[in-house]
């Protein structure tokens, strides 16, 4: 059986369990992951044995104190969010102020998922990605794509998309869940215009994969807001998540 | 499969050394079903340890309490994100505030620019503070002087750089050019670092 390089997924990994990965050196240990695909037990191996380290590296400091009210308001908080409400509340003040500038365009596709993208759910969320395969989907050249990471705090957001071509795939992992009468919904921005992409939600435990039947090239940045079921044709919220594809 | 099985058995036998560790997946598990005692008690086991590194970060309590908040959250409204087969809960939620600090300071680039003023480049582990002591849980004071050992026994150079990702939040970029370095030698000194922290770590009983 052929033995397969890990040192360049080691030397990634190493440093992205300290935090000390930027987006494109994230991005690129998304590629070489992705590219070991979801059976990769040394690739397994080696997250979790940094990842160990690296939480336990917090030890090192002396405890501090916690301010008396921190645990009954954590609490408070917990209670508030319940199992309903598992997303940070969109931030109010200009929500709205891309309504009058949306432009319909055919939602995407929800479709089953490849390998080398579903490996990256795999390692990034510690989740069984074999269960979120169901077979068929297109067939997409992982090792040639180009993987943007979106900012934000509801999670870890990825779309991974050929320059020129048609077709993407948006993978998550640690995604917080919408509201139970709320989904997401990824939009591209083309010259300032929304253009819609698909709506979503994650999996039990937070996973996303879903496949965008879009040509990213002529967009400039994407997002993602919180809307209803019907997946508006134009956003109405303030983007909790945004990538910069330029 | 069989790897897996490896893995699992691994932290298995690492647990034999700390009995806490048992105690803390059950709190998880509580935890799935709603139990909010269970969530207390894994709170005031770990907040001291989470509020330390999220302070150490972000260098602001309110910020670093946001951290903490959103770590012990993120265990609240999906415990199943923490996998028992991937490692300990003390370190998963260690890692999930930690992440929450660095996002934290990376989005504020003043908060950054004034920690990094304000911390030195060497001897970054903040060593104890007898005004602000806090009484340690069960288990944890062996864990302390375990890492530290591990961290001491790094050659300097190495825990230089490791110290100023984690513990200042400092992308490797950045660490390049404070110390004046290529970006890769920061990278093969982490990687060597890391490697013997990984071996130390693993070697001990928790």
């Amino acid at each position: 059986m052929m033995t397969r390089d890990h040192s360049a997924i080691e030397e990634l990994l190493s440093v992205e369990v300290l935090g000390g990965l930027d987006d494109r050196d994230r991005e690129a240990l998304y590629r070489e992951m992705a590219e070991h695909g979801l059976e990769c037990a040394e690739c397994h191996r080696l997250q979790g044995e940094y990842r160990e380290v690296a939480g336990r590296l917090a030890f090192a400091l002396e405890p501090a104190p916690v301010r008396e009210g921190l645990e009954e308001e954590t609490v408070q908080l917990a209670r508030t969010q319940g199992e309903a409400v598992r997303t940070r509340p969109v931030r109010g003040g200009r929500a709205g102020m891309w309504l009058a500038r949306g432009r319909h365009r055919r939602a995407s596709i929800l479709r089953p998922v490849v390998a080398a993208a579903a490996a990256v759910v795999l390692f990034f969320a510690g989740w069984a990605a074999r269960d979120l395969i169901t077979g068929g989907g297109p067939s997409f050249d992982f090792a040639n794509a180009r993987v943007v990471t979106f900012q934000g705090e509801t999670g870890n957001l990825a779309v991974a998309y050929r320059p020129g071509q048609t077709g993407a795939y948006v993978f998550g992992s640690n995604l917080q869940a919408p509201p139970s009468d709320r989904v997401y919904e990824v939009w591209m921005f083309q010259d300032g215009t929304p253009v819609r992409g698909a709506c979503f939600r994650p999996e039990p435990g937070g996973t996303l994969l879903t496949y965008l039947d879009a040509n990213l090239e002529t967009s400039q940045q994407m997002a993602v807001t919180v809307e209803s079921p019907s997946c508006p044709s134009a956003p109405t919220t303030q983007p909790i998540l945004t990538a910069d594809l330029t | 499969m069989g790897s897996a099985l490896l893995f699992e058995e691994r932290f298995a036998e690492r647990d034999r050394g700390d009995p806490m560790a048992a105690v803390d997946r059950e709190l998880v598990r509580a935890i799935g079903r709603g139990n909010e005692e269970a969530f207390r008690g894994l709170f005031r086991r770990y907040a001291p340890s989470a509020m330390a590194v999220a302070l150490r970060v972000v260098g602001q309590p309110y910020l670093a309490e946001e951290a903490v908040q959103e770590g012990f959250l993120a265990l609240w409204r999906n415990p199943s994100a923490y996998e028992e087969m991937r490692g300990s809960v003390k370190a998963w939620l260690m890692a999930t505030v930690h992440n929450r600090a660095v996002d934290l300071v990376r989005r504020e680039e003043t908060q950054r620019r004034r920690a990094e003023d304000a911390q030195p480049d060497e001897d970054v582990v903040t060593l104890e503070d007898p005004a602000d002591k806090v009484v340690d849980e069960i288990g944890l004071p062996e864990e302390r002087k375990a890492v530290r050992a591990a961290l001491e026994d790094l050659p300097p150079e190495q825990r230089q750089v490791i110290e100023l990702m984690y513990f200042d939040g400092l992308s490797q970029t950045r660490v390049a050019e404070r110390l004046s370095l290529p970006l890769g030698t920061v990278k093969s000194r982490t990687l060597l670092g890391m490697r013997k922290l990984r071996a130390a770590l693993s070697g001990i009983e928790r």
